[in-house]
């Protein structure tokens, strides 16, 4: 490995953060900030989002935690 | 958009830092408010004065543009929380690292301005969606993105010169939106920094010849978070501050919690005469230093000049977002 293919390994990850990013702040949009902010909502189905939005926000942190350490040991890490 | 105000703003910024730093340098000798440069085979004494002189470009900057122009409530909301931030560090560089578990919490404080000013719009713009209605939990956000953007822009000020290149990069994502967007308290604030830390870097550089200290990483974590919330860039900031909240993040879980990474047994990297290398020790903490020095040995400025690039990128995602999914 040299330095620049670690840059390019770390460059892939980060996309992939931004990628995911993108798509939670999506997901949070229509489950935990719409309970949050909806009072008027039916009571099981305001739980129900934010459930799921926390579900999907620990997911995605714990996730990305995840494939970094895989990134880090299996690939940058790794000896040929 | 660049009127003669915001020229003289910059010029300002740049030039007091350029020339109040020698001065600050002297000054850190003289009052023993040095560091150690942990990664020199010579540890070096280095003084950590550079926050004070950070502080002082911004403020005369930020003055010049209210005399130029007018005062306003945002300016004086990010003035105090920068003011706070850099409080909060100053005591950290004079007194040692305070408790991981309380910094976070004295961090919140930095945030209250913000609240107590009423210069927040919880509405922030989300991608694909749009405008949202965030009146509850955006004030809550507030001031839980004091502590974690400060905590994170601190998790980074690890190499000579790495603050400085990896707040540029941030600053200058805000520059180009704020450019498209005509966001005028972002534009002013991130012209002001890019100022201020391009001057900066002429001393903060490899070989460092001054340290940004916990107060200066502190106060530049806070003016990001003040110029996401007040200019309505929250997404745009976080995309930019990708890099800095990973590696913020994978320390935190990699030490199972709140805990100061340099009392740790086990470093995340070695530092010999061929350079600096990523520690194999699975319980060493996980970090992007650590990732970018994977069996390679590469000396000092190098890295920071990866941590660069990986920034740029980064700010280049931010920009990428605001023109394709939040217009």
């Amino acid at each position: 490995m040299s330095l620049q293919k670690n840059v390019l390994a770390l460059i892939i990850l980060v996309t992939f953060a931004w990628l995911s990013f993108m798509a939670i702040t999506y997901a949070l949009s229509f489950t935990l900030f719409q309970a949050i902010e909806n009072i008027d909502i039916d009571a099981f189905l305001g739980t129900l989002r934010v459930v799921i939005g926390v579900t999907v926000f620990v997911v995605w942190v714990y996730g990305l935690y995840l494939l970094t350490k895989i990134w880090l040991y299996k690939i940058l890490l790794k000896t040929p | 958009m660049f009127a003669a105000e915001h020229i003289v703003m910059f010029l300002t910024s740049f030039f007091t830092t350029l020339f109040f730093t020698p001065l600050f340098i002297k000054l850190g000798f003289k009052t023993g408010l040095i560091g150690v440069d942990v990664h020199k085979d010579s540890k070096p004494r280095i003084p950590k004065t550079g926050g004070l002189v950070i502080f002082l470009g911004m403020l005369m900057g930020l003055s010049m543009y209210i005399l130029l122009q007018n005062f306003s409530l945002e300016i004086l909301a990010l003035l105090v929380s920068a003011f706070l931030a850099f409080s909060i560090g100053f005591v950290e560089d004079l007194k040692g690292e305070i408790n991981p578990k309380v910094k976070p919490l004295s961090l919140l404080v930095a945030g209250v301005p913000i609240l107590l000013l009423q210069v927040y719009y919880p509405r922030p713009i989300l991608p694909f969606i749009g405008t949202t209605r965030l009146t509850k939990i955006y004030p809550i956000l507030v001031l839980a993105s004091f502590p974690i953007v400060c905590n994170a822009v601190n998790g980074l000020d690890v190499l000579n010169g790495s603050v400085t290149y990896t707040s540029i990069a941030f600053f200058t994502a805000i520059l180009i939106i704020s450019l498209m967007s005509s966001n005028e308290f972002a534009l002013t604030v991130s012209l002001c920094m890019i100022g201020v830390l391009t001057a900066f870097l002429l001393y903060n550089k490899y070989p460092s010849k001054v340290f940004a200290g916990n107060s200066g990483s502190l106060l530049i974590g806070a003016v990001m978070a003040t110029t996401a919330i007040v200019g309505r860039l929250e997404v745009v900031a976080i995309i930019a501050l990708l890099p800095h909240i990973l590696n913020e993040m994978h320390i935190i879980f990699s030490l199972r919690g709140f805990k100061s990474a340099k009392y740790y047994n086990s470093r995340p990297v070695t530092v010999d005469e061929k350079g600096i290398s990523a520690s194999l020790d699975p319980k060493s903490p996980i970090t992007l230093v650590r990732m970018l020095t994977a069996r390679v040995h590469v000396r000092e400025d190098k890295v920071v000049i990866a941590l660069a690039i990986l920034s740029f990128y980064s700010a280049l995602l931010a920009v990428l977002t605001h023109i394709f999914f939040l217009r």
